[in-house]
């Protein structure tokens, strides 16, 4: 089989913008969460994860920054080789211009700022578009369509999707706590995320992607599944095809958004996929959750964790307590981190997961 | 890689394999009067938006021609529009800046994969499945994507270009595709399209 590695790309968080800020800011557990005055519909402050100095236009101004950070980490010749594809994962786009199509900005400035040779795939499945787009970028190059795929997931805070949340009483009144016993919700981030995936190996730290899958609950549209059935379908169906036990994996990347329900289908599913012993948790603590940007950003974070062999702490959860119990990180943990499994659960039932593994150079 | 079955649905009429099954030129619901004409009992189809119905409908015409494998195994779904969820969008906007309050039931609606989602409810669906965006019908893509869902070992793909951009402009072009024999070429994709289209 055609081996798929997988790398950094560019990261625009709250935390900064470079890699090197980021592992400053996750050693230390800083997180990016801030009160916002009167960010709610009747004027509630709700604690959100946004970028300082972005313009009205912040969700074009935020993909430009991350094309600019891109280019600086890439160079240009790779994201305009006609052998690199590009695909773009976000659940709402630039919203602001939504009565016309709030997904041509994306699409254009992709074209215009980083050269690319071919149109870029779109990918928008809620909160499981990053995860999708990392699967759909490995299966490309599997298939060999192409030799390289540059997968971008951004997402922004807009009022739109702030008010949602709130009507659907799923905004904590404090930064959000994954996988907490007293957790309240969530807290919204935005931010735009990147990692490159290539048939070749380009640096020293190489991890290679073993193998993805999706699945859905088939049981609500908003509520996730009180037996976690998808995501435990997803990650069954990952494991079979990268011929893994769960013994081999060190680390999860869990979705862990800080509400109730959502949490406590995640442990369920882990338990029921005998994982509850391995370490986990949940980046939300420190980005917020940025939505289709999410799995894109957690797989730059997993990776410095497998280059730095440094488990990040859960932040926010200062008494984990879930419907089962699983293992969150309430601390950072300095350990060899070779195998890396990634999740994902979102609105529309969507579940997707897939393993990653460091190899000795 | 064959194509096995496909279903339109616009304001004038659902239509199987290329034939009109119901007439609905003149409907001022049409999606009403189509689910009323398929006789059909599930009531979770009146609370959903109009892109779900769009693919609820389609779907259920389909399946009385094929059927579809148990708990949707080895069957990827591979859905896309150009417009998302515009249409929940805008009135969802509407309910908090002019009706008084965001309203959560608008909301739960306002992402394009709520309706994989329905679908998977609907049939007990537990398979693999992918929403994209494309700038208009890509028969290129869901090829691309169907030969990516082959490789993972999957048989066969539901593939729906299912859009609302507003009121009156709505359709769902619904299509199976499956592992065996044959060489499914875009621009016949293209063609079915556009002889639903162009009507």
């Amino acid at each position: 089989m055609i081996p798929v590695y997988v790398t950094y790309g560019a990261l625009i968080s709250p935390l900064g913008e470079t890699k090197e800020m980021h592992v400053l800011a996750l050693k230390a557990n800083q997180s990016g969460i801030r009160k916002v005055e009167k960010s709610g519909f009747n004027g509630e402050d709700w604690y959100l994860a946004k970028i300082e100095g972005l313009s009205e236009n912040r969700f074009d101004q935020l993909f430009q920054k991350g094309c600019a950070a891109l280019i600086q980490s890439l160079g240009k010749d790779i994201l305009s080789s006609p052998s690199t594809r590009v695909i773009l994962s976000s659940t709402k786009a630039n919203l602001s211009d939504v009565e016309t199509d709030a997904f041509e900005s994306m699409r254009r400035l992709t074209i215009e700022l980083l050269a690319v040779a071919h149109e870029p795939i779109v990918i928008s499945n809620a909160c499981v578009s990053g995860v999708l787009a990392i699967n759909t970028a490995a299966d490309l190059i599997r298939t060999e369509k192409c030799d390289d795929v540059i997968v971008i997931g951004v997402d922004a805070v807009f009022d739109f999707v702030v008010y949602g949340f709130q009507s659907l009483f799923a905004m904590s009144d404090e930064p959000c706590r994954p996988f907490d016993k007293h957790r309240k919700g969530i807290s919204l981030g935005e931010g735009f995320g990147s990692v490159w995936l290539s048939r070749k190996q380009h640096n020293d730290f190489c991890v290679r992607y073993l193998a993805g899958s999706s699945s859905n609950d088939a049981n609500h549209i908003s509520g996730p599944s009180r037996t976690g059935e998808g995501l435990y379908r997803a990650v069954k169906r990952t494991l079979l095809r990268a011929e893994r036990q769960p013994t081999a994996i060190d680390f999860i990347s869990a979705h862990g958004t800080g509400t109730l329900y959502n949490d406590d289908m995640e442990s369920v599913a882990f338990n029921r996929l005998q994982m509850q012993h391995i370490p986990v948790n949940s980046f939300k603590g420190y980005f917020g959750h940025t939505l289709g940007a999410a799995g894109v950003i957690e797989t730059y974070t997993s990776l410095l964790s497998m280059e730095y062999n440094l488990l990040f702490k859960n932040e926010g959860a200062l008494e984990p307590g879930t419907a089962e119990t699983i293992n969150v990180l309430t601390q950072n943990q300095q350990q060899e981190v070779t195998c890396v499994l990634k999740t994902a659960s979102g609105f529309g039932g969507g579940n997707a997961a897939f393993l990653m593994e460091k190899l000795d150079v | 890689m064959k194509l096995v079955a496909h279903s339109f649905i616009n304001a004038s009429g659902l239509y199987v394999n290329g034939t009109r099954q119901i007439d609905l030129t003149g409907e001022e619901n049409f999606l009403k009067k189509a689910y009323s004409e398929l006789n059909i009992d599930y009531s979770k189809f009146h609370k959903m938006d109009n892109l779900s119905k769009l693919a609820f409908l389609a779907t259920e015409l389909m399946n009385e021609v094929v059927s579809f494998p148990a708990e949707g195994e080895g069957m990827q779904l591979i859905f896309a529009n150009q417009s998302s969820s515009k249409q929940t969008d805008m009135r969802f906007i509407d309910s908090y800046a002019n009706q008084g309050s965001p309203s959560p039931s608008l909301f739960v609606y306002t992402l394009p994969n709520i309706v994989t989602g329905e679908l998977c409810i609907r049939h007990k669906w537990y398979g693999e499945n992918t929403f994209f965006i494309q700038p208009a019908f890509q028969s290129a893509q869901f090829i691309e994507q169907a030969e990516l869902a082959f490789s993972k070992g999957n048989t066969q793909c539901l593939c729906a270009w299912v859009d609302a951009k507003w009121q009156g402009n709505e359709e769902c072009f619904l299509f199976l595709i499956d592992h065996s024999e044959g060489l499914l070429k875009p621009t016949e994709l293209l063609e079915i399209y556009k002889s639903y289209t162009h009507e």
